[in-house]
């Protein structure tokens, strides 16, 4: 029945997508056409497609193949929710209904034959994924061969299951150890599935030879919503990484992390450069660049991540979704640039740009360094899987040879960061910059000074602070100076013209909290990477060891039978100056189907930092622990969650801002 | 104070302050974690991309004791580097040369910032047809075929790629083929970790497994043996002898390593259940019982009913034989 149901919503996803791509295009070619219908029928399909997986994992439905591969009727609340995207399959569900949403919203906006262009590609790319659902990754095949736990082999026609298993083996452990994981991934595929709207807005521009400011207008506010989401996403994994992997770390430049991160530089980048070509008319042809390569990155990453390729080669071929998703990247990547070259006539550019000593000269700066940025994950993440497809050797990437690169390419976008935003659009006036960051340098340096005399003189911590320092002083003085401005005409108090100016260009006060977001990332990197304490101990019960200025006890062992596993660990008092400030338990969760537990660590969080407490080895007289401190962490989670912020104030700003907005500069052009 | 004597004044200050800072930092002596940063350079050989640093499994701890023997005895980095890639098969330097086929990792980005900066500057004096011309596509031609150029480019090297990694790949499943025609005693325990997690995937990999988890066992590491023989336990494609062994093992180390005897009985009467016959289950199985539940008679009924079978091999028998002396004689306490 739920079978029935589910594929029925994706079959009707498929049909809409199909017909909002053939009446999408006519309505780009000027004729008439009613896209609402088709445009209501996707989202519902894709509505009821995940409403009925849902109802089978609450219900422990186990003749769905998936659920009984991936689900267990221990999995407690909310874990049993978040299966529906723990898996393959389920989580292209999650990825169908986010595109749905976002074509909606594009179909919404589309009365005219750029609108329709695009929802004849928004649909074309929702005609691949719900494509997708009914042959290569069905999420609704019926079990036909059970197994104690699982399903062994499945079908997808008919709807009923010929053998029905008692019980699934639940998701990944990893999975579901922590509550983060329900979040992550729809957080993440918010922001990887909206970039699809201003890739969709963008081949609609050239196919129609308008390149003009208006596909930026029309995206602007989906792809702040996509990056919002996607920093906010980064920032969870990170999160979930440390809280989950139990090494202390947030950020390994795994693959799957890259994934995430390079499709981040790409729209951050854009972001900048769509600002300039709506300000100056400068630009044109690199943004299409952007924001194919942005939307071509998500689906590379989703590629690289979910087809196997990076776990095991052996693994491709077991299931047709990696060349289905490479097909589709270089479907993507051939059909976009060709639509380019062609209308590359039409792609005006620029009157050519004054000074470099302007907004956008910082904006040229800064795209060059995120591409650049952009290019080294990518190909730090790829190489090694050329190199091997093509001559079977095997070299390894990773965490040297990206922060070798990554430090310094990160320093001098902080150090641009600072620049930028007090340097006025088409250049600055004689004197200006020097009198407006006069004061932000030397804050920073007396701030570096501070810590350096107080904390610590490692070289990497000081730089962030310096240059950390020096962006939030800038950002600082120069709304002092824009409030400072106005009171002396008006009267009023600093504070009251400050919200004024504020109010005024909300979305540039927006990007500046985000500006303040990756001040607080950098540094609070620097301080955790810099300057952690680790060490192994043993202790039996009642033994204790100083450490980072507490004193850790060993209690006791103990163990705890949850219904989904059994948490088995030691209690730790910590305590400083005789006061117990807290009890840890680091501890190894066993759950059904993975034998060896999962090492699961225990984090005390105090302003200076975290104390992370990891179990190494555990038996009837004595326990083996990982000590370790990650100084200043905190500031990590606060900047990630401030620069997502800022794109989301920025968000609510863009309506209000729309009325008092000064008028494009296409006089220029 | 004017304008001037300020600005010399910020001058001076920001020029003081930063030679501080440059003196501060400079000679702030290096305490950098070597043990740590050796660490972040190797590839643990059993897991996912994770460096061994990074990695809680129990090789990668190994290795990083290892690290940190030699570098506390004064070994230079790069020796240790080569000592644990020489070593330890599936270890792999995350660091990459700028030298032989990874040169090309650190030039690329190079170009790509060069590039990057030359068309910045050459687009500033060039800056492109303008709105007024924009309508004449002949300007654009050069443009095009440098795309079109690109675009095949890109695409021969994706169909490359695609192709060569669907075909099934034989190198490394012939890896382990190489490997169980040897003799395995010559064979390190790293090296058969390495080719075991290589191989997950492969249904001949038990024999190897099995080999390893029985030296393990030998040498009384069940914790390192467990895992081994749970997987042969749990794997459908693994023969019955296998899964006996497997399970016998296992009940073994469940009572004599944490004393379980009902855990015990459980898995050795799963391996009897595919083989009511075994003898080595039914040994194990009395033996339990006798040491840990004081089930000395039924232990000494087993024992003899076990020492009847003429196609006992020797070495059990013997073993038997004198668990039997010691179980008749009087206290049965067991060995």
């Amino acid at each position: 029945m739920l079978a029935f149901l589910g594929s029925a919503g994706v079959i009707a996803a498929l049909i809409g997508s199909i017909l909002l791509v053939v009446r999408g295009i006519r309505g780009a070619r000027g004729g008439q056409s009613d896209l609402r219908a088709p445009g209501k029928l996707v989202l519902a399909g894709a509505v009821i497609s995940m409403v009925a997986m849902q109802i089978a994992l609450l219900n422990d439905d186990f003749s769905l193949a998936y659920v009984a591969n991936h689900h267990s009727s221990a999995t407690p609340f909310p874990f049993d929710v978040a299966t529906a995207w723990a898996a393959l399959e389920g989580s292209i569900i999650l990825w169908g209904l986010v595109l749905a949403v976002f074509t909606w919203v594009v179909v919404r906006q589309a009365s005219d034959r750029l609108g329709s262009a695009a929802v004849a590609v928004m649909a074309g790319v929702g005609v691949f994924f719900f494509g997708l659902m009914i042959t290569v990754a069905n999420p609704f095949e019926v079990c036909v061969d059970a197994l104690a736990t699982g399903c062994a082999a499945s079908t997808a026609w008919p709807f009923t299951a010929a053998d029905v298993p008692v019980n699934g083996p639940g998701p990944n452990p990893l999975l579901q150890n922590h509550f983060l994981m329900a979040v992550h991934p729809p957080v993440l595929y918010i922001g990887y599935v909206g970039l699809t709207v201003p890739f969709a807005y963008a081949i609609g521009a050239l196919a129609l030879g308008v390149p003009g400011p208006e596909w930026l207008r029309r995206s602007h506010r989906s792809t702040l919503v996509a990056w919002s989401f996607l920093t906010l996403g980064i920032t969870l994994g990170g999160w979930w990484a440390y809280e989950v992997l139990s090494w202390g770390g947030y950020w390994a430049w795994d693959p799957v992390e890259n994934a995430s991160l390079m499709p981040w530089l790409a729209a951050t980048a854009f972001i900048h450069s769509g600002l300039v070509q709506q300000r100056r008319g400068m630009l044109q042809a690199w943004n299409f660049v952007l924001v194919i390569s942005a939307f071509a990155l998500t689906i590379l990453g989703t590629f690289l991540t979910r087809s196997g390729t990076i776990n095991s080669v052996h693994s491709f071929t077991q299931s047709a979704i990696g060349p289905a998703l490479l097909g589709f990247l270089v479907l993507v990547l051939v059909g976009s640039f060709t639509l380019f070259a062609m209308r590359s006539h039409l792609v005006a550019s620029s009157p050519r740009i004054e000074t470099f000593v302007s907004r956008e000269g910082t904006f040229l700066v800064n795209n060059l360094l995120l591409t650049v940025y952009a290019f080294v994950v990518l190909i730090g993440t790829t190489y090694p899987l050329l190199l091997e497809a093509f001559t079977g050797t095997q070299v390894g990437v990773g965490e040297p040879f990206f922060n070798r690169l990554a430090v310094p390419l990160s320093f001098m976008l902080l150090l641009t960061m600072g620049f930028g935003p007090v340097t006025p659009w088409r250049g600055a006036p004689t004197g200006l910059l020097w009198r407006r960051l006069r004061w932000p340098t030397i804050v920073a340096l007396a701030s570096g000074l501070v810590v350096a005399l107080t904390v610590t003189r490692v070289a990497w911590v000081i730089l962030a602070i310096v240059l950390g320092v020096f962006v939030a002083a800038a950002i600082g003085g120069l709304l002092l100076e824009f409030a400072g401005a106005r009171k002396a005409k008006s009267g009023l108090s600093l504070y009251q013209e400050a919200r004024t100016v504020i109010g005024n260009d909300q979305s540039f006060w927006a990007g500046q909290l985000s500006h303040i977001g990756v001040v607080l990332v950098a540094i609070g990197i620097a301080f955790a990477a810099n300057l952690p304490l680790h060490t192994e101990v043993e202790l039996a019960p009642g033994e204790s060891v100083e450490f980072a200025g507490y004193t850790l006890t060993y209690d006791a062992p103990f163990r705890r039978d949850e219904p989904n596993r059994v948490v088995q660990g030691v209690r730790v008092e910590v305590s400083r100056d005789d006061r117990i400030i807290t009890v840890l338990e680091p501890s190894a969760n066993f759950y059904d189907t993975e034998m060896g537990g999962i090492i699961t660590p225990a984090v005390m969080s105090r302003p200076s930092g975290d104390l992370y407490l990891t179990l190494r080895n555990l038996d009837s007289e004595t326990v083996q622990l990982g000590l370790d401190t990650s100084p200043m962490i905190w500031l990590l989670w606060l900047g990630g969650v401030t620069t997502a912020a800022g794109g989301f104030w920025s968000l609510a700003a863009r309506r209000r801002d729309r009325v008092v907005e000064e008028p494009l500069v296409l006089a220029d052009v | 104070m004017s304008e001037r004597t300020r600005n010399i004044a910020s001058v001076a200050v920001i020029a003081v302050m930063s030679v501080a800072l440059l003196l501060l930092t400079s000679t702030q002596p290096a305490t950098s974690d070597r043990v740590q940063q050796i660490g972040t350079r190797i590839k643990c050989p059993v897991c996912q991309g994770e460096s061994i640093a990074n990695s809680p499994s129990q090789m990668a701890e190994d290795m990083m004791d290892l690290v940190s023997e030699r570098v506390s005895s004064g070994v230079p980095d790069q020796q240790i580097i080569d000592e644990l890639l020489g070593s330890y098969t599936g270890a792999v330097l995350l660091d990459p040369p700028a030298s032989g086929n990874t040169l090309v990792l650190w030039v690329a980005p190079v170009v790509a910032l060069a590039v990057g900066i030359a068309m910045i500057l050459w687009w500033r004096r060039h800056p492109g047809p303008s709105a007024d011309d924009a309508t004449a596509p002949g300007k654009s031609r050069t443009r095009l075929v440098i795309g079109g150029v690109a675009l095949v480019l890109a695409f021969a090297g994706i169909v490359a790629v695609a192709a060569n990694s669907l075909q099934d790949r034989p190198a490394a499943a012939a890896g382990a083929a190489d490997i169980d025609e040897q003799d395995l005693s010559e064979v390190s325990n790293e090296t058969m970790e390495a080719v075991i997690a290589a191989n997950v995937e492969d249904p001949q990999i038990n024999g190897m497994r099995l080999a390893l988890a029985e030296r393990y066992f030998d040498s009384g590491d069940y914790r390192s043996a467990f895992p081994h023989y749970l997987v042969v336990a749990e794997d459908p494609n693994a023969t019955g002898a296998e899964a006996i062994t497997a399970l016998v093992r296992l009940g073994w180390m469940a009572y004599d390593g944490n004393g379980e005897v009902e855990t015990a009985t459980r898995l050795i009467d799963e391996a009897l259940a595919i083989d009511p016959g075994s003898a080595v289950a039914r040994y194990v199985r009395a033996r339990v019982l006798w040491c840990g539940a004081g089930e000395t008679d039924q232990a000494i009924e087993t024992f003899e009913e076990l020492l009847t079978d003429p196609e006992l091999a020797t070495e059990t028998r013997t073993q038997i034989e004198a668990d039997l002396e010691i179980a008749n004689d009087g206290g049965g306490e067991c060995p």
